[in-house]
């Protein structure tokens, strides 16, 4: 079972973007055997504009296919839609799907993603919503009609993304979050101080509270927020208070999990003959990622080890996000300046396009860019290469970060 | 602009694009559907691709250009600067090449050629 030649059937359970990555890699590395993707969804989307174009109505489903309905049978992949695995025996290599058929694989790749956390704060339902599957993202869209009052839990990329989107359609916003600046570690607090300030400049009411009921009425939902004599009303509400990693049948099946599938740096967990991948995959000792293209390399990697293949190079992470019409990117770690970091500007932080860096001594750790994707390309270079650079030559808008990799 | 077909369009000097860069020209002066995007890889070559990234609607004059790709600057998706093929999610579609060619400095446009 460890020599890839035998490898000749591969079972990956879960069609979101580390999934169709895995199938995707696989076949594009010249594995020839059997290929069967399991999603949930008839067709994988892409879960990124749900909280932006999708939602304000710019684009359909299909726009947002990760690959077109054609590709799967191209590519000579199974893909089994519209039915969940329930079961998983990691000896046997087995997967148990809902309708009551088991496949047998040499490897199964676990690409379960996560599921949007619920606070018992009341059901979700017709005006209560969270957001992370299209049918969320249809229910919540149907609310957002100009002049409906949208109360929105959680101030992190997805919260802040969709009260961007429903001020777009017209919806007066407010936004509650406990945090004074949410987002300050993952941009530093400069950024975040003014992103989240973005917030009041567009309209919304950004408080700095809890929600602690929520109440349906015939009207809408009562809310009570933290500190307020009374509640308020509003139309609908949105939970955007994180993620819960997918792991129930990794759990069932005994694999090691704790927050998250527990994965080794080529993806496999505590079963030799189970990978996982994404959301729901967490490498030992390191938090989990969260975004879109550390699914899409997990998928990747994974790929590499069922195929004994060359892995992807390392990189920093890397993420977007967007807002009032304004392109954030991030790469690597930002840290507090201290006696070991220094935060580098490059342009003027409110005035878009610029740049932040992390520098540990003469190296770049982290950069985050609004409307300035290529300083963070350069970042991304910088940190992956180890390139030394000059807080001077950063913080010059005149000079062309390519040079700098190239010297 | 010199617009006889034959001889393609003169778009640009090579030293107006900076290697590892890219500028974009308007349809209105190639004809073609997409304004096109005139790319020059970091080891100083001229390529042309349809500008628009297949995915959205970002304008790959716009993106990081090295090792014979050009990367989207909105999602990171690339595309193969001779033939306009799709290396990496989220798009998922080829993009059209055009063929160009650099004469006395001068970078010359041949819209709807293939490379
Ligand atoms: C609204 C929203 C906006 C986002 N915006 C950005 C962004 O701008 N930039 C960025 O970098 N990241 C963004 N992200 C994060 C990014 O989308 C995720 O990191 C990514 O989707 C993770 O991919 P995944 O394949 O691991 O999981 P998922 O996308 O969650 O896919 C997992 C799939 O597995 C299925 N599944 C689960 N259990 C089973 C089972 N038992 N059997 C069969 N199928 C199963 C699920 O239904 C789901 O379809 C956003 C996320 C959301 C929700």
């Amino acid at each position: 079972m460890t020599v890839s030649s035998v490898i000749s059937s591969v079972v990956v359970v879960g069609g979101g973007i580390a999934g169709v990555s895995t199938v995707a890699e696989l076949r594009k590395k010249g594995y020839v055997g059997d290929l069967t993707l399991l999603s949930a969804d008839p067709v994988p989307y892409d879960r990124p504009p749900l909280s932006k174009e999708y939602l304000a109505g710019g684009r359909d489903l299909d726009s947002i296919a990760l690959q077109a309905p054609e590709w799967y049978v191209d590519q000579r992949i199974s893909l089994v839609g519209g039915v969940v695995a329930v079961a998983l025996r990691p000896d046997a290599g087995e997967v148990e799907l809902s309708d009551g058929r088991v496949l047998t694989a040499d490897r199964i790749v676990l690409a379960t993603g996560g599921r949007a956390v619920r606070p018992s704060l009341g059901e979700i339902g017709s005006a209560i919503h969270v957001l992370r599957e299209v049918g969320d993202a249809d229910r919540l869209r149907t609310q957002l009609v100009p002049g409906a009052r949208l109360l929105i839990v959680g101030a992190g990329l997805i919260g802040a993304e969709v009260a961007s989107t429903a001020r777009k359609l017209g919806a007066e916003v407010v936004l509650v979050d406990p945090l004074p600046v949410p987002l300050a570690a993952a941009v530093g607090i400069e950024v975040a101080t003014w992103l989240h300030g973005l917030h009041a400049d567009h309209g919304v009411g950004a408080l700095t509270t809890t929600v602690e009921t929520l109440l349906e009425t015939p009207a809408g939902v009562a809310a009570q927020l933290t500190g307020e004599p009374g509640s308020r009303e509003f139309d609908a509400v949105l939970l955007a208070v994180g993620l819960v990693p997918e792991t129930a049948l990794a759990e069932a099946a005994g694999l090691e999990t704790s927050r998250g599938i527990l994965v080794d740096a080529g993806q496999v967990t505590s079963h030799p003959s189970v990978l996982a991948v994404g959301d729901c995959a967490r490498l030992r000792d390191h938090p989990r990622a969260e975004h879109w293209e550390a699914a899409q390399l997990d998928g990747a990697r994974a790929a590499a080890t069922i195929l004994e293949a060359e892995p992807p190079p390392t990189t920093a992470s890397w993420w977007w996000s967007d807002r009032y019409g304004l392109h954030v990117e991030g790469v690597g770690e930002m840290r507090s300046p201290d006696a070991e970091h220094q935060t580098v500007v490059r342009g003027v932080v409110g005035e878009p396009p610029f740049s932040v860096f992390t520098l540990r001594g003469e190296r770049v750790i982290g950069a985050v860019a609004v409307d300035d994707p290529n300083a963070v390309r350069a970042a991304r270079r910088m940190i992956d290469r180890g390139v030394d650079v000059r807080a001077s030559d950063l913080a010059d808008p005149g000079t062309d970060l390519r040079k700098l990799l190239r010297r | 602009m010199d617009t006889a077909k034959s001889q393609g369009i003169r778009v640009a000097s090579v030293d107006d694009i900076p290697e590892g860069e890219g500028i974009a020209i308007s349809s209105d002066i190639t004809g073609t559907e997409d304004d096109i995007a005139i790319l020059r890889d970091d080891d100083g070559t001229c390529w042309a691709l349809n500008d628009t990234c297949t995915h959205e609607t970002a304008s790959l004059a716009e993106g990081w250009v090295e090792d014979g790709d050009v990367e989207c600057p909105l999602h990171s998706s690339r595309f193969n600067l001779k033939t306009g093929k799709v290396d990496g999610l989220p798009a998922t579609r080829d993009t059209v090449p055009h063929r160009v060619e650099v004469r006395d400095g001068e970078v010359y446009l041949f819209p709807g050629e293939r490379p």
